[in-house]
């Protein structure tokens, strides 16, 4: 591969200088004349019926525009990504708190609040699903007509009862996972507009316009090509924002009122009524030979989905394809439940699964490590998963596989090497301090069955630059920096003269989503194709200006070059100023259509994958015996993200997962009794701030290059908050001796693990 | 149309960047809201509305105070600094040029509630430390980064302005 000039270096964020002037206008910052703010009735049950809905006086109310509800719901009254089971305005039945009843339209915002207290709904309650296990015998209330189970998935493979008998140790243990919240800074929000002949454009922030404007279109029964969506600024998503949030609402107003409208939830609203992770329990039994090879891995998962499917589906797809870690077993009986209750709502959230089951699986090897005296880094590089090794599905790891890599890196860290000189200095006496390791891996793209595809276009401008379009959305992961240094190597010009065109369905291709760690490997895949298009398109006029045959022109730093001549020299704006004259334009599009495993489960959507990115991480905590706190002093992190586009872009994905799955691990749950949220907001749910996190992130970025990504790019914005969380209980377990099994490992689970220890 | 009757309005005067500002408010009415629906400067982000985020962190009178906490009628006659004060000049503030340098901004919702509480902290010292610096901003959450690479960009930026003084 010709050397590169931008891909690899630390290129500056392109959306990082409107950003600090505060001058970048996310979806909140826009206003209309004559624009109407609306607000949503939520419901006042967790789960019941409805029997009546009047908005008379709600209507009368002076500044009050409109009051929908489902009967004005013009197309289909459902959306969801992979089943369009959530009411868009519920008409007979809500089914947990955030579910939404009517919508109001008014001069203000406070008028539309107001006029949401007129409107009189007639509750007839229905029994509270709150325990996903509960939720699946015959006997519990239905949250859907259709029953409680949305998803079943089994997985069996070799022969585990067998293997349990003849390994040297079985460890078998029950895992709780906590309802994380994206908790991204910017709630969900948007405005839209339509114009005379019905279009309507959507700002919003999101995760995939195309499929948001299919949504949209459903629910308004109208042509998709009517509706424009705008994603580009997102204030972050993370999973948080791939389904529809206020975009279904926005078009509602607008189309049944003319006026254009805006749409913000407040924090309490979005706590409420926005997704979360799902919360799963999970059994697991493994077993492993005296030299620590696992020899076999049985898991029971159950994930609470709350109250509608979203992507619920293939989390816990997901998660049965991650609950052995990145390891080789042969012996595997892996059964996941997707369940609904009305425990709000669940989604994707960055790690899609893998986190939950992760959590379990390392604590699992950590137990067998330390049964067979076996050092913790060691007995990972035995079960390492190789390239052309067979993984926990029964398909054949085809890509780059990059765990090794990452081990030693990790083995060879600071931290590691000396980690008896850390652990041997706490700051007080009633301290104790513990490091821990853990590893996993996330399946990049969406897996089998689901069609996966990227698009791009490259135009060349009448200045001379160009203009690259790709609709994966910027949620903040710095993919537009990213799309820019690959289309500036790949066309050869400078990084500056690429204008970056995103998320929007009016000016760029389908490429597909901002989730699944897809975005640089989609995005650039089809940015290869369209600059190749782009020179062939090219080479004939270059050809013709300097009186050379076609195939003797080549392109380098900036400049169309005849390689007989080197001479003859045109620069993009010779060419662009050469078309523009004649009224031409040059713009190309490429297309990209995702490789897939060989390996068909049948039955089953989105699993395997065939590219994964791997990690491992490590954690030095401090645990204070006396009140159950734990801190992490310092974390290293080693990702294999395939080639780094941007290093400084990967190191502060890297920085920002360590904190966010620290959170996971130690603080952040969304609790939610009897179908009612407690923790409303970041008073009560507990978000890292610059005071808890680590002193020290230290980012090894291990590439193990995969030849069909771009560059050798895979994804890493997913994996980097996975493993940490295990990395970090199993330090606290290093620390003080207790296993941690119930995450958030808050002060009051570790100080009461600490005391029935001391009982015992 | 039914038009929404006014109530309890009344004027407030109050610099804003700057400028010397007149503005109708209402009784209701928070800083934020009149900062980012009247006067139009959006640079301004409300994250939580209850003052845990500092995303909606400006100056007033020159200390970093949550907007979405501050009744407007309180600004009467205050010295309010918003980020778009901060590159008045028409060149970058060194806090601007740090975190850009050092990538400390992702989807960059935060940046403006962090830079106004990093600008704060330089004021009264000009030379922190690291433990000052992570206090400074403990009241900025930040979901993007974890923090690592604000903290760098507001060392260098202070190492900056005092080469530059």
């Amino acid at each position: 591969m010709t050397k590169t000039e931008w891909v690899g270096a630390d290129v500056i964020r392109i959306d990082a200088k409107d950003k600090v002037r505060g001058v970048l206008k996310y979806m909140s910052d826009l206003s209309f004349p004559n624009m109407i703010y609306g607000a949503v009735l939520r419901s006042k049950h967790p789960h019941a019926l409805i029997k009546k809905i009047n908005t008379k006086r709600a209507k009368e109310l002076d500044g009050v525009v409109t009051v929908l509800t489902h009967e004005d719901v013009p197309g289909l009254n459902g959306f969801g990504i992979a089943i369009p089971d959530q009411p868009v305005l519920c008409s007979d039945k809500v089914r947990y708190m955030g579910d939404a009843i009517a919508l109001v339209g008014a001069e203000s915002k406070e008028i539309a609040e107001r006029a949401l207290e007129l409107i009189e709904v007639e509750y007839q309650p229905l029994p509270v699903v709150c325990d996903p296990e509960q939720a699946m015998l015959s006997s519990s209330p239905k949250v859907h007509e259709t029953g409680n189970l949305h998803n079943h998935v089994k997985i069996e493979r070799g022969n585990v009862e067998a293997a349990f008998k003849e390994a040297q140790v079985v460890v078998e243990n029950t895992y709780f996972t906590p309802r994380q919240m994206h908790a991204f800074l910017e709630p969900e929000s948007g405005v839209a507009a339509i114009d005379e002949d019905k279009n309507i454009t959507i700002w919003c922030g999101g995760q995939h316009p195309y499929r948001d404007q299919l949504q949209v279109a459903r629910a308004l029964g109208m042509n998709p090509r009517k509706i424009r969506i705008v994603n580009t600024p997102t204030g972050g998503a993370f999973g948080g924002k791939d389904e529809i949030t206020v975009q279904i609402h926005l078009a509602l107003l607008v189309l049944h009122t003319g006026r254009p409208a805006k749409i913000v939830l407040s924090r309490e609203e979005s706590v409420i009524a926005g997704m979360k992770r799902h919360p799963m329990r999970i059994h697991m039994k493994t077993a492993a030979a005296a030299d620590g090879t696992i020899l076999a891995n049985e898991a029971r998962v159950v994930s609470d989905t709350g109250a509608y499917a979203s992507l619920g589906g293939p989390v816990i797809g997901f998660a049965i394809e991650h609950s052995c870690g990145a390891y080789r077993v042969e012996n595997v009986k892996l059964e996941g439940f997707c369940v609904y209750t009305n425990n709000g709502v669940a989604g994707a959230f960055r790690g899609f699964g893998a986190n939950q089951v992760t959590f379990a699986v390392e604590t699992q090897l950590d137990m067998i490590a330390e049964k067979l005296g076996m050092d913790k880094l060691e007995i990972r590089k035995r079960n390492a998963l190789r390239s052309g090794d067979i993984a926990a599905l029964g398909h054949q790891m085809e890509a780059s596989v990059g765990l090794l890599r990452t081990l030693e890196a990790a083995e060879n860290s600071r931290l590691w090497q000396l980690k008896e000189e850390f652990k041997a200095k706490p700051s007080a006496p009633h301290k104790k301090r513990g490091i821990g390791i853990a590893c996993s891996f996330q399946g990049c793209g969406l897996g089998k069955g689901l069609p996966d595809y990227g698009a791009a276009s490259v135009e060349l401008l009448p200045n001379g630059q160009f203009a690259i379009g790709v609709s994966c959305p910027e949620i903040g992961q710095g993919n537009t920096t990213a799309f820019a240094q690959m289309a500036a190597d790949y066309i050869r010009c400078s990084v500056d003269d690429i204008v970056v065109l995103s998320g929007d369905t009016g000016h760029t291709l389908d490429s597909g989503t901002s989730t699944a760690s897809r975005s640089i490997y989609t995005g650039g895949n089809a940015l290869k194709h369209a600059v190749q298009n782009l020179h062939n398109a090219i080479s004939p006029i270059a050809a013709e200006i300097l009186c050379v045959p076609e195939d003797d022109i080549s392109f380098g730093h900036g400049k169309i070059v005849s390689k007989s001549c080197p001479d003859k020299i045109l620069s993009f704006k010779d060419i662009a100023e050469y078309i523009t004259a004649r009224g031409l334009s040059i713009k190309s599009e490429g297309h990209f259509i995702w490789p897939v495993s060989e390996t068909e489960l049948e039955g089953y959507v989105g699993i395997p994958h065939l590219l994964y990115s791997y990690i491992t991480q490590i954690a030095l905590v401090e645990v204070n015996t006396l009140t159950g706190e734990t801190e992490v002093i310092e974390a290293v992190s080693v990702p294999d993200p395939g080639k780094a586009i941007n290093p400084q872009g990967v190191e502060g994905q890297s920085e920002g997962g360590v904190v966010m799955g620290m959170g996971y691990a130690l603080t952040e749950d969304t609790i939610i009794k009897e179908g009612m949220t407690l923790t409303r907001n970041f008073s009560t749910y507990i978000l890292p701030t610059s005071l808890d996190m680590p002193c020290k992130i230290e980012t090894i970025i291990a590439e193990e290059l995969e030849p069909s990504g771009p560059f050798g790019a895979k994804g890493i914005g997913e994996a980097v908050c996975v493993p940490i969380s295990p990395a970090i209980t199993n330090a606290i377990h290093d620390a003080v001796k207790v296993w941690i099994k119930q995450i958030p490992a808050t002060p009051e689970r570790v100080y009461t693990a600490l005391k029935s220890r001391e009982v015992s | 149309m039914k038009k929404a009757e006014p109530k309890h309005k009344r004027l407030i005067s109050f610099t804003v960047n700057g400028d010397d500002i007149e503005v109708e408010i209402s009784a209701s009415d928070r800083l934020i809201d009149v900062l980012r629906n009247k006067l139009r400067l959006t640079g301004t982000k409300e994250g939580c509305g209850i003052g845990e985020c500092g995303a909606c962190t400006v100056l007033m009178d020159g200390a970093p105070v949550n907007s979405c906490l501050v009744p407007a009628f309180q600004a009467e006659g205050s010295v309010i600094e918003t980020v778009e004060g901060l590159d008045a000049s028409g060149k970058l503030h060194p806090l601007q040029e740090a975190f850009v340098e050092h990538t400390a901004i992702q989807c960059g919702y935060c940046t403006p509630g962090m830079l106004m509480s990093a600008l704060a902290l330089l004021r009264e010292h000009p030379e922190p430390t690291r433990e000052e610096i992570t206090r400074a901003i403990s009241g900025n959450l930040c979901r993007c980064t974890g923090y690592h690479q604000i903290i760098a960009a507001i060392e260098d930026a202070s190492a900056k302005m005092k080469t530059t003084e």
